[in-house]
């Protein structure tokens, strides 16, 4: 948007009717495909079931509340029924015997439909390796966002819900049913590790802890 | 190498029972933790704790041990499984364990459900991990492994590790057997279907449920909106815990127990560490003594402040959450400049603390003490004067404190009945003899009151808090002792002796001496006690962790039938519990 200040006596030149009618083409419009249009809306209303099986859950209604905000990304509708929950966080632990119901919620979330595995727990059984736990929600779940920590800092969740965002925008669920590739398309999955890796090793100044 | 026996007698408790029982025979076993043991005949357990629940209103702990492979049993009778009641009186002030010898191939023993109403689950739990048969249980069923389970878990043939057993996978099959296997059957439970011309339904609520607090699930067996009965079932958050401590280093095991209570922190630390330096004997610095007290005080403030804001938001109000949990956070910052760490900082070591007290902690500290009180002001007439608050709590869930006792309530939960009993203060341990503070009582018993006392407490942790932060002694933050984890280093570089003993405690973990002990403390729940067995070795040889919230679970059917299912879901907020401190 083109805008000038000018004072209240000065006569101001009208502009030229065709940069007028751009300018108000600029503000109003949006050119886009339906599927991209769709992608957008998606990404920033992800709305989170309301699930959780240990510690980590407590971080996680953390991050909804006051200091960290997880509304500040769409995703603070809290579902209590996975039928209107558009992700499932697997926060906490995986038990053998919390399993099977694990898996029907995740069946009763309608398409689409997107799982965090929020934890070390959740995310490999952590230090865990026990004979009532299962090592890795990714054992019987499709898991889109790993965030690791144990457990992992509201921040942490709220990089692991941005991340999802991102994968979302760019994820493809064709609409035709004749024309072209049928299933979702996912964008390719990046380890943090790789990216991260270079500018962490930059890092020789670590804060010591003997002070506040 | 055997820790320090100390014999005690209760000489008037072992005249009676040798007076009532003069054919039984009692051995008596001398324990780290000084609380008198006797062995006991398996024919007449069930008449001595009959007769000792007049003397003991309260069965604390009732567990059991697979003596198996152990070899340090100098003293005691022979036994394949020990089954190990823990009685305590409140009143009194004492405790006394009884043990009974049971042999591989005929493990069973009379149940006393009748004589305490909380051994029912605490002998399931028994039964689930151990395989030992109570005699004259109603329901002795699995209660903490799935009903599909093959084998008892802390049984020493049984393996630990998920990675011993077969990888898991899950089929459609596999998934609908687990399912129907977890469906509630209302005849397996003594349940009717109905009763004259009323049908009853049954509801399942949770484990996935907003208002249960985690993966807790109960059935409510109902007429209309209301409840008839009440089953909770638990075991959908059973992290091994117990079997974990039997493969861990006794200090590699700290981090496990911050997650038995994980609103808690290093509140969980205490009872454990505070267990092994009683059996290393190693004489913690006044330093240390006061820096646990400051951080366990600061976790039971964020504990009642995690209680209070889900308390007001199951009960219909919205916004308090918001409140606390942003006060929660101010404290978390504290807790991370400290310690490094939020929720599980597992930060107390064996002999002390991980680090001394980072340069500007009193700052901090003053200005949360000085913050708190005002915001208590706003909450108190934000959410406990509000009016529908106060009839959505007042007299619903009530119990007393006889009741309590018999159900081995403890703490808050205990104090809202009027009962008025803190062991921080009535048992000191760890230091808290020396500061001074109340004990909020409140007399109903009904959720209102469970709030009011933790309320309460918030304000009196806040005192002992100041306290801590006008009354830093200076000195060490961890024992002179080589025994304390991680070991001293200061003099390893100048003689091989020390260097030898370093490189093994810090490689193998230290070897903590052979012996009992159990060690209580007044968490943020309740009685929290760790009874850890060692061996002789490099880690437990059994850990056993009694936590508040599995009885307090136990006694929900009691105080909920009558009621509407909308009071069930106070009651539960009311009792503040983690499934994570229940399922372990």
């Amino acid at each position: 948007m083109e805008w000038s200040l000018s004072k209240a006596d000065e006569t101001i030149p009208l502009t030229d009717v065709d940069s007028a009618v751009d300018e108000h083409l600029k503000r109003n419009l949006v050119m886009t495909n339906l599927e991209d249009m769709l992608a957008w809306g998606r990404k920033h209303s992800i709305w989170p079931f309301n699930f959780g099986l240990s510690c980590c859950y407590v971080e996680m209604a953390t991050a909804l509340t006051s200091r960290y905000d997880a509304s500040r990304f769409g995703a603070e509708v809290i579902r209590g029924t996975p039928r209107q929950a558009d992700m499932i966080v697997i926060s906490g632990t995986c038990f053998l015997k919390m399993a099977p119901v694990v898996q029907r919620l995740y069946e009763q979330l309608l398409e689409p439909k997107w799982v965090i595995s929020m934890g070390s727990c959740a995310n490999s059984g952590g230090m865990y390796d026990i004979y009532s736990v299962v090592q890795g929600v990714d054992k019987f779940l499709p898991v889109d966002v790993y965030v690791p920590g144990c457990p992992p800092r509201p921040d942490a969740f709220l990089q692991g819900l941005m991340m999802l965002q991102d994968q979302v925008g760019k994820e493809r669920r064709p609409l035709s049913w004749t024309i072209g590739e049928h299933g979702v398309i996912k964008p390719e999955k990046t380890s943090q590790r790789d990216r991260l890796m270079e500018s962490r090793m930059q890092a020789t100044d670590l804060r010591k802890p003997d002070s506040v | 190498m055997s820790a320090v026996a100390v014999p005690t007698v209760d000489a008037d408790i072992e005249t009676a029972l040798l007076e009532a029982f003069p054919g039984s025979s009692f051995v008596f076993q001398a324990t780290v933790d000084q609380i008198p043991t006797y062995w006991i005949s398996r024919s007449d357990s069930k008449e001595i704790l009959a007769f000792l629940k007049n003397k003991y209103e309260m069965l604390f702990d009732l567990s059991a041990i697979d003596e198996r492979m152990r070899t340090h049993r100098e003293g005691q009778p022979a036994s394949d499984f020990t089954v190990i009641y823990h009685l305590m009186s409140l009143t009194h002030g004492r405790d006394i364990r009884l043990k009974i010898a049971l042999t591989e191939t005929d493990l069973n023993v009379a149940s006393i459900h009748q004589v305490y109403p909380n051994a029912n689950w605490y002998e399931r739990e028994v039964w689930d991990m151990f395989g030992i048969t109570f005699t004259g249980h109603p329901n002795l069923f699995r209660i903490l492994l799935p009903p599909t389970w093959e084998g008892h878990a802390l049984r020493k043939d049984h393996p630990a590790r998920a990675t011993e057993l077969p990888p898991f996978s899950m089929d459609d099959a596999r998934q609908d057997a687990e399912q129907e296997a977890l469906r509630f059957k209302p005849e397996q439970w003594g349940m009717k279907r109905k009763h004259g011309k009323t049908e009853f339904m049954f509801l399942n609520l949770g484990p996935n449920h907003p208002s249960v607090h985690g993966v807790f699930r109960i059935v409510l067996q109902l007429d209309g909106e209301l409840i008839v009965d009440a089953v909770p079932e638990i075991g959908y958050h059973h992290r091994g815990a117990e079997k974990m401590a039997e493969r861990q280093t006794w200090h590699s095991y700290i981090p496990y127990t911050d997650r038995i209570d994980y609103v808690g922190g290093v509140m969980n630390n205490l009872p454990y560490v505070m267990g092994v330096e009683k059996m290393a004997g190693i004489t913690v610095p006044d330093r240390a003594k006061v820096i646990r007290i400051m951080m366990a005080e600061l976790f039971r403030i964020s504990s009642h402040l995690v209680f209070y804001g889900t308390f007001a938001q199951d009960v219909g109000q919205m916004s308090p959450v918001f409140y606390m949990f942003s006060d929660r956070e101010r404290l978390f910052r504290i807790v991370e400049a400290i310690t490094g760490g939020r929720m599980h900082p597992a930060w107390f070591r064996i002999g002390g603390v991980a680090q001394d007290l980072p340069n500007g902690w009193e700052a901090m500290i003053k200005d949360f003490i000085d913050w708190m009180p005002a915001r208590l002001a706003d909450y108190e007439k934000m959410s406990m004067q509000n009016s529908i608050l106060k009839q959505r709590t007042q007299g619903i869930g009530t119990y007393n404190s006889k009741e309590a006792l018999d159900w081995g309530v403890t703490g808050p939960n205990l104090r809202a009945t009027g009962f008025d009993y803190d062991m921080r203060r009535d048992r000191p341990y760890g230091g808290y003899d020396q500061f001074d503070f109340e004990v909020p009582v409140f007399q109903n018993g009904d959720c209102y009151d469970r709030a009011q006392v933790r309320v309460a407490e918030i304000r009196e942790s806040l005192r002992i808090i100041e306290q801590c932060l006008h009354n830093m002694p200076a000195g060490p933050y961890k024992a002179d002792h080589p025994l304390t984890t991680p070991p001293p280093k200061e003099r390893t570089m100048y003689d091989i002796e020390t260097m030898i003993h370093h490189f093994l405690n810090v490689s193998w973990g230290p070897v903590i001496p052979a012996g009992e002990c159990t060690m209580t403390i007044e968490a943020t729940k309740g009685l929290n006690a760790y009874s850890l067995t060692s061996d002789g070795g490099t880690n437990s040889y059994r850990t056993r962790i009694r936590t508040p919230s599995f009885p307090h679970l136990q006694q929900i059917p009691l105080i909920s039938s009558g009621l509407m299912i909308a009071d069930l879901i106070a009651i539960i907020a009311s009792i503040d519990f983690v499934m994570a401190d229940v399922d372990r």
